[in-house]
């Protein structure tokens, strides 16, 4: 009893600063989305809405289209850098040579502020400006303008998450695979499994817990993504790269439309709970199916 | 003894010159140890601020200037958000013409006209409201007093390069293409004629025939469209009716009207003849197009025009420089000298004071400085800014002007036919609202006709959101 006091004490200063700087703001945002409250609006002071807010967020266009846009971004970036990454990784687990150089420099853009990756990327793509426009023109006769066409900017935006994630993703796999047991594997292969079969019935499975920690944590950044995607593109062409995170922006600073804003934070919030929640849902239960 | 009382007198009088002489020093003895903190874009004039007019403050008051200068949205938020919290990071910030609408509908600001009458100790002597132009007056409340000291003041115009216009063997070559003198335009058909002509005089050139403010994810293609394209097709204040809270034809609007509409298409259609980087450019990326040489022709904002025609050090088309007036449709001039329209953006801003401010006083005596007629000359030869009448006449500005093709005197004398921003209390918020709809028409994904349709109609539903108009 004594030690469950004295534990609740020393924790007690953490707990309270994770309030303070967790719930509260979350708690604040939940009020909020339930106001209609723009402070430039001929009534600027805050008003009770109900959930007029959340009932809006359902027929807004621009809204839904940036949700989409995120989710297919999230796919993108996701699924590119878990199979790059684990292939790299299963590569840096090989005497190759080079190998260190190599994981130094793959690992260099982790240590890079998204910010100023997005200004990077952002002074190689300018036309006019920026080496790759010149190059596409040069080498593949490709009019290469991010601001102008839709696919290139989103093509870009993704490529250039994938540049700055991968090796996250390939160094915590390669934490996972440099733990994977020995005789499992050289059991399999004794009784003559391929490397598919093995990849898929052992190494597969042994790695799931590295897997699911790494999804969830490129899955809740893929979909919060801003400062990367504000330098490069500003969200644009048009609204073609305008992620979620980018959109509530300009609700919320710009359009000073702070309850309409918050209500999109809590959907997103929420759908993000929720496609965490699914696919741990299905990942565990595909482990238990494994079994 | 009377030469004791003349000694006396003489040192009295010496004694006493100084003070009244110095009044910087004076003034800012209580406030020594006080440092104002400020925050405005990145602009020409906006640095001019922080690396010469900041330290002369200093030096002759001892009280420190910190002035952040930063892109033009983070300047807006930042201040935006500081005045709101209530928080008192800013001592003073800049008020583009534009917003000054919607800050006071919010009181954010200190009544300048109300606290130099408070403050008869802090009235720098050399400080007048009479010495500047009437663009001081979009700094005016409901009852004439002051509530910004206008820092920068200019009008958007039409930049050609002289160089090429005057090229015997362009002229020559203009006219047996088109049937008519190569010359700046004068209507909207030559300058798409002028800029389809130079941006196809060779495949592998760096030239293009217009620059295009037409960032496609930015506000700066909003705001050439709305206040520069718009206008000289007779659509006025962004072709909103605020009483009415209407913006498209049908409710009394005419954002959506033919003219509007035909306004877009010529303007989006010119992109066949910009560089690459035009659907990239916001103000500052157009000037720097057109001080690279890259474009014949274009708008640009005039707070460039002194370095693009003077600077060798940041521009390739120094002596190549040509200033005009814009091209617009018949009646348009008229309705401007009538003052019922206008053929472009007069813009600019000015430093206020929040009531947030924990520095009132000091930032008192800063806005005069910046106000005071001893530096106006050097600051608008640097950022081709005018916001006082008597700058226009200095030897140091007409040098310039004479260099930058009459550029200052253009706006000296033609400036009244320019306006700035219209008196919405919802600026930013309508602007965001159908800036999605311009962008959209830029990239092909709308046509000029379903962008503004559908823009108009946001614009009212935000209106209404917000409980402005007839709605």
């Amino acid at each position: 009893m004594r030690n469950t006091t004295t534990g609740w004490l020393l924790i007690a200063p953490t707990l309270f600063i994770l309030f303070i700087t967790g719930m509260v703001p979350f708690l604040y945002v939940l009020a909020v989305g339930f106001l209609d409250w723009n402070t430039f609006a001929a009534n600027p002071e805050p008003r009770f809405a109900g959930v007029d807010n959340f009932r809006r967020l359902v027929f807004d266009a621009a809204f839904l289209k940036s949700l989409w846009l995120t989710f297919k971004f999230t796919l993108f970036v996701l699924a590119s850098q878990l199979i790059i990454g684990f292939f790299l990784a299963k590569m840096l687990m090989r005497n190759v040579p080079l190998k260190g150089l190599f994981r130094t420099v793959h690992t260099l853009p982790l240590m890079i502020a998204p910010i100023a990756v997005g200004a990077t990327w952002r002074l190689m793509t300018v036309p006019g400006l920026g080496p790759i426009p010149h190059w596409m023109q040069q080498w593949f006769d490709i009019s290469y303008v991010l601001s102008r066409f839709p696919d290139q900017a989103f093509a870009t935006v993704v490529i250039m998450d994938i540049w700055h994630w991968t090796p996250l993703v390939t160094l915590t796999l390669m934490a996972g695979l440099s733990n994977l047991p020995e005789e499992p594997l050289e059991q399999a292969r004794i009784d003559g499994a391929g490397e598919w079969r093995i990849f898929w019935d052992i190494t597969l499975p042994f790695l799931k817990p590295v897997l699911l920690t790494t999804i969830f944590i490129r899955l809740m950044d893929a979909l919060r993504t801003v400062d990367e995607v504000w330098m490069l593109t500003g969200g644009g062409p048009g609204a073609e790269t305008r992620f979620i995170g980018l959109h509530i922006w300009r609700v919320v600073f710009p359009k000073t439309d702070y309850g309409y804003g918050a209500a999109m934070s809590l959907i997103t919030l929420y759908l993000t709970i929720v496609m965490c929640w699914l696919l741990y849902v299905a990942m565990t239960g595909m482990k238990e199916k494994s079994r | 003894m009377p030469k004791l009382l003349l000694a006396t007198s003489a040192i009295a009088v010496a004694l006493s010159a100084p003070a009244y002489a110095d009044f910087w020093s004076d003034a800012g003895a209580n406030l020594q140890g006080v440092t104002i903190r400020g925050v405005s874009e990145s602009t020409p004039p906006s640095n001019y601020v922080r690396d010469v007019l900041a330290p002369q403050f200093t030096e002759a008051t001892g009280i420190e200037v910190e002035f952040e200068t930063t892109s033009w949205d983070q300047m807006f938020d930042k201040a935006i958000k500081d005045m709101e919290a209530g928080s008192g990071i800013y001592d003073f910030v800049y008020i583009e013409q534009d917003i000054i609408y919607s800050y006071l509908a919010r009181d954010f600001l200190v009544n300048i006209s109300d606290a130099l009458e408070a403050n008869p100790s802090l009235q720098a002597p050399d400080f007048s409201i009479e010495d500047f132009t009437t663009f001081i007056d979009n700094f005016r409340g409901a009852d004439g007093d002051i509530f910004g000291v206008p820092m920068e003041a200019f009008i958007k115009v039409y930049l050609y390069r002289k160089d090429l216009f005057e090229d015997p063997a362009h002229q020559e070559a203009f006219k047996a293409k088109y049937g008519y003198d190569l010359a700046p335009a004068t209507t909207f058909d030559q300058w798409r004629d002028n800029a389809e002509y130079f941006a196809n005089l060779d495949p592998n050139d760096e030239l293009w025939g217009t620059t295009v403010q037409a960032a496609s994810g930015h506000p700066a293609a909003f705001y050439e469209f709305f206040e520069s394209i718009a206008p000289t097709y007779g659509v006025y204040d962004w072709g909103i009716d605020m009483a009415k809270g209407a913006a498209t034809v049908e409710k009394g609007g005419r954002m959506n009207s033919p003219e509007a509409k035909e306004a877009l298409a010529f303007w989006v259609g010119l992109l066949d003849f910009a560089p690459p980087e035009a659907t990239a450019s916001t103000w500052d990326e157009v000037a720097s197009t057109f001080a690279a040489g890259r474009a014949a022709q274009g708008w640009v904002y005039g707070e460039n025009a002194a370095w693009v025609a003077t600077n060798p050090e940041k521009s390739t088309v120094v002596g190549k420089v040509g200033v005009a007036l814009p091209p617009m449709n018949p009646g348009v001039m008229e309705e401007a000298e009538a003052g019922e329209g206008y053929i472009g953006y007069y813009d600019g801003g000015a430093f206020g004071i929040p009531h947030s401010s924990k520095n009132k006083e000091a930032a008192l005596l800063w806005l005069q400085f910046i106000g005071q007629p001893s530096v106006q000359a050097d600051w608008a030869v640097a950022g081709s800014r005018v916001v006082h009448q008597a700058t226009f006449d200095d030897p140091k500005v007409k040098e310039v002007d004479a260099m930058a093709d009459g550029y200052f005197t253009m706006m000296k004398e033609q400036g009244h036919l320019f306006k700035g921003a219209p008196e919405f209390p919802f600026h930013a918020q309508v602007r965001e609202a159908v800036a999605p709809f311009i962008y959209e028409a830029i990239v092909g994904t709308m046509t000029p006709e379903e962008a503004l349709d559908q823009a108009a109609a946001a614009a009212e539903a935000e209106m209404a959101n917000l409980g402005y108009g007839g709605n």
